[in-house]
């Protein structure tokens, strides 16, 4: 009991101070600086709670697994929803807005339990603590028809997914007998066809989850007609869970029925359909992007081709492609908390996030516009920003094994094309004449955190060390001994 | 094996002509023996209360959907505290503490509704 209570500490913390930031919104509801400062101050303690003091545990048979891992994603999941509560704080409407912030804050408690769970009921449950609170915070714009929209498609194809991967993970129940992820890894032997139905299926609800093609015609429309606080931590901190819970279900639960997905060798398992919905997503992504003319939009679409580099990374299903794929999601969740920072801030000088409505950035702001250079660039891919490592890393490791040549040709030849619709962006704000009308954007907070965003990126470029050592450590310890706090007996 | 699917088969035979032979023979006697004189008081729906007034779809206003949700607080309460009370004496004072702290996690979210004035009716 008090062995739970402990190691859900951080949860526990964040969970009193949403419910004390609902407090404050009914008792002082005018007061956005108190309102914000607590819930700013209830997140921090949490991460002091992670970081001081570390402890491993498997309770109730891998409901709750906290590992080194664990704890770093906790932190960079907490680190990004703070970063999205400070955009909150600065562009949400007046009307409810602590319940905006404790919505940011309930979400983020689910991620925090996704990353830290090894059982196929827990990840279920801890994926709707995620997302029925972005549902709402999608939809939280109350005069804008684009956030009503968003938030209701966002909402229906969101709980479609989900009933698609609850059936698929009832399949892998129903074949296995086991909801717990080591147990279920035990298993061996060739899949049967129940099996490879349930692994589809949950590959397809979480494929809506991370707006993989086929499953991401939702992403454009919701990354633009939310309020763009909601939609950076739909497209940062959710991201990270979201393809950290999947890497964590393809290798630890389901590492024997990889498959293959070499050129001309297909293998019957599950790395074969990744890599055909990786290099959709690729290419959909990168050439739709190319027409897009609203700054959210594109982002939505190159948060598309990201989501298929990172699905190349998980194909490889070996460690070093596993810790690829975790510090390229860091790094890209960064860049487009970042992104999204500025877009938030351009908004609020021009009304609105059109291309032209960058025109001029660098003279009227230069500062915001050289943070916007950075993630661009970040981005595309190009050194020595850290978006150029986190390619590099996620590339030579889905190299290694010499299957996937294909894959990383066409996600390095459509990353070229990539680079073309950050540059128009750029163009616009660095080359075309400012209009006269800007109004000046009363945001400090958010500059000085987009500032800081830019500078993490930079440094994260210079010396990738920094996250991808803690990353490769934590992922060295099998997840069998880094969770053997509990005696064999116990089962 | 097969004869479990036999008796089902033949259950399912069963179970479609034992309403089948009713219904085709009241149809026969109909249509042999009684003339057809259809009238007002003959075709209305008998002891099926009173006659319906007006359009079916009405619209109601959508604050009742806030008052069910209310509710739906108290509802919850009582079926997690009903075995509660039940086997309470049986009960270490940790399951007390739980509870109150899921009494008070309810609580909060009617004060916070009361507080947000969706009790008062527009």
């Amino acid at each position: 009991m008090t062995n739970i209570l402990f190691s859900l500490a951080p949860e526990s913390i964040l969970t009193i101070t949403a419910l004390l930031v609902l407090g404050l919104g009914v008792s002082v509801p005018n007061s956005r600086s108190l309102i914000t400062s607590a819930a700013l101050l209830g997140g921090l303690i949490a991460a002091a709670a992670i970081l001081l003091f570390p402890m491993d545990a498997n309770l109730l048979h891998g409901m709750v697994v906290i590992n080194p891992l664990a704890r770093i994603f906790k932190l960079v999941i907490l680190g990004l929803s703070l970063v999205s509560v400070v955009f909150a704080s600065e562009s949400f409407p007046k009307n409810h807005f602590a319940e905006s912030l404790a919505l940011i804050l309930f979400s983020t408690i689910g991620m925090m339990v996704l990353v830290g769970t090894e059982d196929l009921l827990m990840i279920f449950l801890a994926l709707e603590l995620t997302s029925i609170p972005l549902y709402i915070l999608a939809a939280f714009d109350k005069e804008s028809s684009g956030s009503a929209e968003a938030g209701l498609k966002y909402f229906l194809i969101g709980s479609v997914s989900s009933a698609f991967l609850l059936y698929g993970l009832s399949l892998i129940y129903g074949v296995t007998g086991s909801t717990n992820l080591l147990t279920i890894s035990q298993l061996s032997g060739s899949p049967d066809s129940l099996l490879i139905a349930g692994i589809v299926l949950t590959l397809a609800g979480f494929g809506f989850k991370i707006a993989a093609v086929p499953f991401q015609i939702w992403a454009p429309d919701v990354y633009a007609g939310a309020p763009t606080a909601a939609a950076a931590l739909i497209a940062s901190g959710s991201k990270v869970a979201g393809i950290f819970i999947l890497a964590r279900i393809l290798t630890t639960g389901l590492g024997h029925w990889a498959g293959a997905a070499g050129w001309g060798q297909f293998e019957p398992g599950w790395a074969p359909v990744l890599a055909l919905m990786a290099a959709a997503s690729i290419v959909l992504g990168n050439v739709t992007a190319l027409v897009q003319s609203n700054v959210k939009r594109l982002l939505a679409y190159s948060a598309i081709a990201h989501g298929g580099y990172l699905l190349l990374g998980l194909c490889s299903a070996n460690r070093e492609s596993l810790t690829a794929v975790l510090f390229y999601v860091v790094i890209y969740a960064l860049t487009t908390a970042g992104a999204f920072g500025v877009v938030a801030i351009v908004e609020k000088q021009r009304g609105g996030s059109r291309l032209e409505d960058f025109d001029g950035l660098s003279k009227s702001s230069p500062v915001l516009a050289l943070c916007l250079l950075v993630f661009f660039i970040s981005l595309a891919g190009i050194p020595p920003l850290a978006g150029f490592f986190g390619k590099f890393y996620l590339f030579t490791s889905a190299l290694a094994n010499g299957q996937h040549l294909w894959l990383v040709i066409v996600a390095i030849a459509m990353n070229a094309v990539s680079l073309y619709y950050y540059l128009i962006v750029l163009k616009h704000a660095f080359v075309l004449p400012a209009p006269d009308d800007i109004r000046p954007a009363n945001a400090p907070a958010s500059k000085i955190l987009v500032a800081a965003l830019a500078l993490a990126v930079l440094a994260l470029g210079l010396a990738p060390d920094l996250l991808l050592k803690p990353i490769s450590v934590a992922g060295k310890t099998p997840p069998h001994i880094a969770t053997s706090t509990v005696p064999p007996n116990d089962q | 094996m097969t004869s479990d699917y036999l008796l089902l088969s033949i259950f399912l035979a069963i179970a479609v002509v034992f309403p089948l032979v009713p219904l085709a023979m009241a149809w026969t006697f109909a249509r042999l023996l009684s003339p057809a004189k259809p009238g007002k008081d003959k075709q209305s729906s008998y002891e099926c209360g009173i006659e319906s007034t007006g359009p079916a779809q009405v619209q109601f206003q959508s604050h009742y959907y806030l008052y069910a949700l209310v509710f739906l607080i108290f509802d919850v309460e009582t079926v997690f505290l009903m075995p509660f009370a039940a086997a309470f004496l049986k009960l270490p004072i940790s399951a007390f503490f739980a509870l109150m702290v899921f009494v008070l996690l309810l609580v909060e979210g009617l004060v916070w509704a009361w507080a947000k004035g969706i009790l008062a009716w527009k």
